[in-house]
């Protein structure tokens, strides 16, 4: 019998689980005895925390505990790249976006929870608020992150602001001013691309507790990072990793929405403090002003053509908005830029990328990382130049496209599977374009 | 406040508050927790059930308005091992990805079933238009209900894949 897995069909494993109900995800898990808990966020996205009075929230019955970061001074900040996310802001510290998080409240139940969210007063120092990673850019824009990025180069261009930008990527290939003096013509466009929000059907939950027997905080909570959860929550504790626990229950979607941290800290924070189970759960509302969107892109393509049709040269600058904190940004946003001649054929490449920090919710990881937007500006430059040069659009494509040995903008060779032409020439041959 | 409700076929009394939503009492009271919570406002039809014959979500649903309701979730539509035939169709087209649309999709396909025995496409698009699925991009879900009609006519529906 042959042991050939793929191409053959085979029912999911636990579909039946799924059909029936009895799959148990992250909220469909209950202890006895346990808490439910609520983050109270900022009020406004970029401001210093001035005072916060938790006394009339505390003397709601049914609350259990509230915590702030006056009771956990030293907590280490979080991220999956670049630690660069507080796990609650202090007095006098400052709120980068509506997501922040400025207490943790514990009560009985979870509308008691929430309701106790509203009864704490904050009093904050508001500041301009930025929005537009190209304002954030400019020498006299408001500066978010008070500390310089640790991933800036030196090759930065000095006209920038650095304070707002969290990392530089730079891509050089064959020569390109001689690229462009081979061109006949050359075109320069812009493209953007807007916020998504991954959209999982599941918003994020955990449901956790203290085991009394190993001194392990044991949590159940959806995750695409395993083991960076764990260790990124035991980091920001100050605990060492046998300490915590993360256990994976049934998923309902994440789309790269999971990869970052959201209830996991707050959540072992809770447990620490109480010693009791806790459930903690986003609402829909919450997730989409916490957690990871898509980046919105901004793309500059400038592209050279010569007569015969063969693209010459391109350069591409990229400006990725981070928002608030740096989550998925460095990669996402670099691996856009390397995809900026898309499967097309281009001797000569320079790029640059700049990941800038906004007040916006972070973006981070969505299916395609960085490479959806890429792929809409790219083919829309090649259709808009086939377009002004009066050529198909579909055969320009075939003339440029990628085969076996074609290099990529960062110097790859590509040594197999490259099926590109193969895919253009079926598409024609299924469409009225192959006429 | 208590109140009175029929689910899955058993009478069940439970001390609730007015402003306490059926998905609540079904999942924290009852534990029916294959009734999912996707949006808590009635646009993504995860909390989907079937109360008095008719298909609601039942995060817009009262404890005072499901008083003496029956109520049918995910959990009573297979019985014992025997699954639904709804149930069998969407794991034979794998129309089940991450599963948390799932008891709602499979319980509004139930409901369409139950008043178009053969749906077209449109009838299914239709019939599910209150459900949102964020993994399949729904090909394979219409391709499920279509199994199911034929299912549900007793015509097996297996050779026609």
């Amino acid at each position: 019998m042959s042991k050939r897995i793929i191409g053959k069909d085979f029912k999911k494993v636990d579909a039946r689980d799924k059909v029936t109900g009895k799959a148990l995800y992250t909220r469909d898990i209950y202890f006895d005895d346990m808490l439910y808990m609520k983050v109270k966020r900022a009020p406004f996205p970029h401001a210093y925390l001035r005072k916060l009075n938790t006394d009339k929230a505390e003397s709601l019955a049914g609350v259990v505990k509230i915590i702030t970061a006056e009771d956990y001074p030293d907590l280490n900040k979080y991220g999956l790249i670049y630690k660069d996310q507080p796990v609650l802001i202090g007095i006098g510290e400052k709120m980068h976006y509506m997501g922040d998080p400025l207490a943790i409240v514990i009560a009985e139940t979870e509308e008691t929870a929430k309701r106790a969210c509203e009864l704490i007063e904050v009093e904050v120092e508001e500041l301009e608020v930025v929005t537009d990673p190209l304002q954030a850019l400019k020498k006299d824009a408001p500066v978010i992150h008070e500390e310089l990025s640790g991933l800036l180069t030196d090759r930065l261009d000095k006209k920038l602001n650095p304070a707002n930008i969290l990392c530089d990527h730079y891509l050089e290939k064959g020569n390109v001013e001689e690229g462009f003096a081979r061109a006949d013509k050359i075109f320069e466009r812009e493209y953007k691309t807007q916020h998504i929000d991954q959209l999982p059907l599941q918003s994020e939950a955990g449901v956790g507790l203290y085991d009394e027997d190993t001194g392990t905080v044991k949590i159940w909570a959806a995750t695409q990072w395993l083991h960076d959860t764990q260790a990124d929550v035991a980091q920001s504790l100050g605990l060492p990793k046998e300490k915590i626990r993360i256990i994976q229950p049934t998923i309902g979607g994440a789309f790269g929405k999971k990869e970052d941290i959201s209830v996991h800290i707050h959540l072992a924070l809770a447990i620490l403090a109480t010693k009791r189970p806790v459930k903690f759960s986003y609402t829909r509302k919450g997730s989409m002003i916490t957690q990871s969107k898509r980046h919105p892109l901004i793309i500059r393509h400038k592209t050279g053509v010569a007569n015969d049709g063969f693209l010459t040269a391109w350069q591409t600058e990229v400006i990725g908005d981070v928002g608030a904190y740096a989550s998925s940004s460095p990669a996402v946003v670099h691996k856009g830029l390397y995809h900026c001649t898309g499967p097309y054929n281009v001797a000569n490449v320079r790029g640059v990328s700049y990941a800038v920090y906004t007040n916006n919710t972070f973006t981070g990881a969505m299916r395609g990382f960085g490479t959806a937007q890429m792929a809409f500006s790219y083919d829309s430059q090649m259709d808009l130049m086939a377009a002004e040069l009066g050529i198909d659009p579909a055969h320009f494509r075939l003339q440029n496209a990628y085969e076996i040995g074609s290099s990529t903008p960062n110097g790859q060779i590509l040594t197999r599977s490259v099926n590109v032409r193969k895919t253009i020439k079926e598409v024609l041959a299924m469409t009225e374009g192959g006429k | 406040m208590k109140i009175t409700l029929t689910v899955n076929d058993e009478k069940r009394e439970v001390e609730t508050s007015p402003t306490t939503r059926l998905l609540d009492i079904l999942r924290d009271d009852l534990h029916f927790t294959g009734t999912k919570e996707g949006c808590g406002k009635g646009e993504c039809g995860a909390c989907t059930v079937i109360m008095n014959g008719k298909l609601v979500s039942s995060c817009l649903v009262l404890a005072l308005q499901a008083d003496g309701a029956e109520i049918l979730t995910i959990e009573g539509l297979s019985k014992g091992d025997q699954l639904h035939p709804v149930q069998e169709a969407y794991i034979e087209t794998g129309a089940v990805q991450c599963g948390f649309c799932t008891p709602g999709m499979i319980l509004a396909s139930k409901s369409l079933l139950d008043r178009i025995p053969d749906p077209d496409e449109q009838q299914i698009k239709r019939g599910l238009s209150g459900n949102i699925c964020r993994c399949t991009g729904y090909t394979k879900i219409i391709e499920a209900v279509k199994l199911s009609a034929r299912k549900l006519a007793g015509k097996g529906g297996e050779e026609d894949e």
